[in-house]
């Protein structure tokens, strides 16, 4: 009965996971559509979402081995599995509330790896395949992203030079919505299958189902429906960082960096890379902003995004060590770190209702604020088109740090 | 444990072209396309370069039919 009662719980935990997953990752596919009007926020996230629930059915041989041999899948108990989606998915709150497109699947690892060395010991853990198929190729594969991003922008805007602007404009724009729609498919594909293989993993781990078996039916639906529901409630807190924030996009090369991401991510998961769609996405738009002659690419933006990627792995597994230690305890330990996870997710849901960005304002400004909003006015000149009459929120009196 | 550079390094190759031939379809056929409409609005209508510019973009679209047919193993 215990038993059931915390498979029950994880299960849930781990459809929470893939619904932040969801939220967080939902900008890659639609930032610059959106950002460039080629798509509007609301038809943008449907359409995400449903091509994420479509590609999360359409294969699941990935989902088969979720840790990819980074530890040893017998050490690990459903406790641990628990703890690891808890580090993963406060980290996933946190870079949110800040704006941050980190990456959702290193969050994962992060969080599990965490929760197994605290769980099982450090020996547990494979160093070499984690530099290998998860460092090595956080550093790559959105360079390769970039620079396919930066080529195809430069071609994009040759071919078309005496082509009639509204025409570039018009085709572009159908060309930019269709690559984000394949962004959403092929994260579909590669971030849902993650959720199923950790269900699966604690089914197994329960001893209700054999092992080396695939992820149920039910499972492959609920995680497609978790990661489309995510994708729908937009993240948009993120998606104003990666749309107006780092490169001032236009519909060219929207559709360069969206074809750029689509290829890096099928190529890498197809060669079994634990890769971050996220990084490949931002390499992808920045690379896009390196093409266009004049595009200004905010390097502090990048920077400051490049560090959150450097603190995932440590940051989440942090957390999903620490969570470790209290779900050990017991059905005991597993309820109050439950309860832990809903506090937290309460606390950064209300400070993220401080300054608040949705579909209504996403495009407005190329800034996230949590705290302050003291250099909102700095940005009203950067963005010319957007007169100084957008007095986005009322309280101007905590001056303090903008994030 | 040996890093699998030739595994990073056909991801490298296989992304950057396929990215640069998908890209160089869709401004061509966007480019042809541009360009019939012009003659067209000037009375003479461009019926190859019309249908080139179709063309492109059905193999711009055959590409990632391609490519998602490659990553589905139920495919296979």
């Amino acid at each position: 009965m215990t038993v059931l009662f915390v498979v029950t719980v994880v299960i849930a935990v781990a459809l929470i996971f893939d619904f932040t997953n969801g939220f967080h990752d939902s900008a890659n596919a639609m930032a610059g559509p959106i950002a460039t009007g080629a798509l509007r926020p609301r038809t943008a996230v449907l359409l995400a979402a449903v091509l994420n629930l479509v590609g999360a059915c359409l294969s699941t041989e990935v989902a088969k081995t979720i840790s990819g041999g980074f530890f040893d899948e017998s050490l690990v108990t459903v406790p641990i599995i628990l703890a690891g989606l808890v580090g993963a998915i406060l980290w996933n709150l946190v870079t949110w509330l800040l704006g941050l497109p980190s990456s959702s699947s290193h969050a994962l690892f992060g969080g599990l790896i965490g929760a197994v060395i605290v769980g099982a010991g450090i020996a547990s853990v494979n160093g070499w395949v984690v530099v290998s198929k998860v460092l090595l190729p956080a550093v790559v594969a959105p360079l390769v992203a970039g620079i396919a991003a930066a080529l195809a922008t430069k071609l994009a805007y040759r071919i078309t030079r005496r082509t009639q602007s509204e025409d570039r404009e018009t085709g572009f724009k159908y060309g930019q919505a269709f690559t984000g729609s394949l962004v959403a498919l092929a994260h579909g594909t590669s971030d849902g299958q993650k959720t199923m293989g950790v269900i699966t993993l604690v089914l197994v781990a329960a001893n209700l189902q054999a092992p080396d078996t695939g992820p149920q039916r039910w499972v492959i639906l609920a995680a497609g429906v978790a990661i489309g529901l995510g994708t729908y409630s937009g993240g948009w807190r993120i998606m104003r960082t990666l749309g107006k924030g780092v490169v001032d996009i236009q519909t060219p090369q929207g559709a360069a960096s969206g074809a750029a991401s689509t290829a890096t991510i099928l190529a890498s998961a197809h060669l079994g890379f634990g890769l971050s769609t996220t990084q490949v996405a931002t390499g992808g738009i920045l690379g896009s902003g390196v093409g266009r002659r004049g595009a200004e690419v905010r390097w502090g933006i990048a920077r400051k995004m490049a560090f959150a990627w450097l603190l995932t792995l440590p940051g989440a597994g942090l957390v999903g060590g620490a969570a470790a230690l209290l779900a050990d305890n017991g059905v005991g330990g597993v309820i109050a770190l439950v309860v832990l996870l809903a506090a937290a997710c309460s606390v950064i849901w209300a400070f993220s209702r401080r300054h608040r960005v949705g579909h209504h304002n996403v495009i407005d400004s190329p800034e996230v604020l949590v705290l302050a909003s003291a250099s909102e006015t700095a940005y009203v000149d950067a963005t010319s088109e957007e007169p100084v009459a957008k007095p986005k929120k009322k309280k101007k009196h905590k001056a303090k740090s903008a994030v | 444990m040996k890093i699998d550079w030739a595994a990073l390094g056909i991801v490298a190759v296989v992304s950057i072209s396929a990215t640069v031939l998908f890209v160089i379809l869709l401004s061509s056929s966007i480019r042809l396309l541009s360009v019939a409409r012009l003659k067209a609005n000037q009375g003479n209508p461009a019926t190859a370069t019309l249908s080139a510019g179709y063309a492109l973009l059905g193999l711009a679209a055959l590409l990632v039919l391609f490519c998602i047919y490659l990553i589905v193993s139920q495919f296979h």
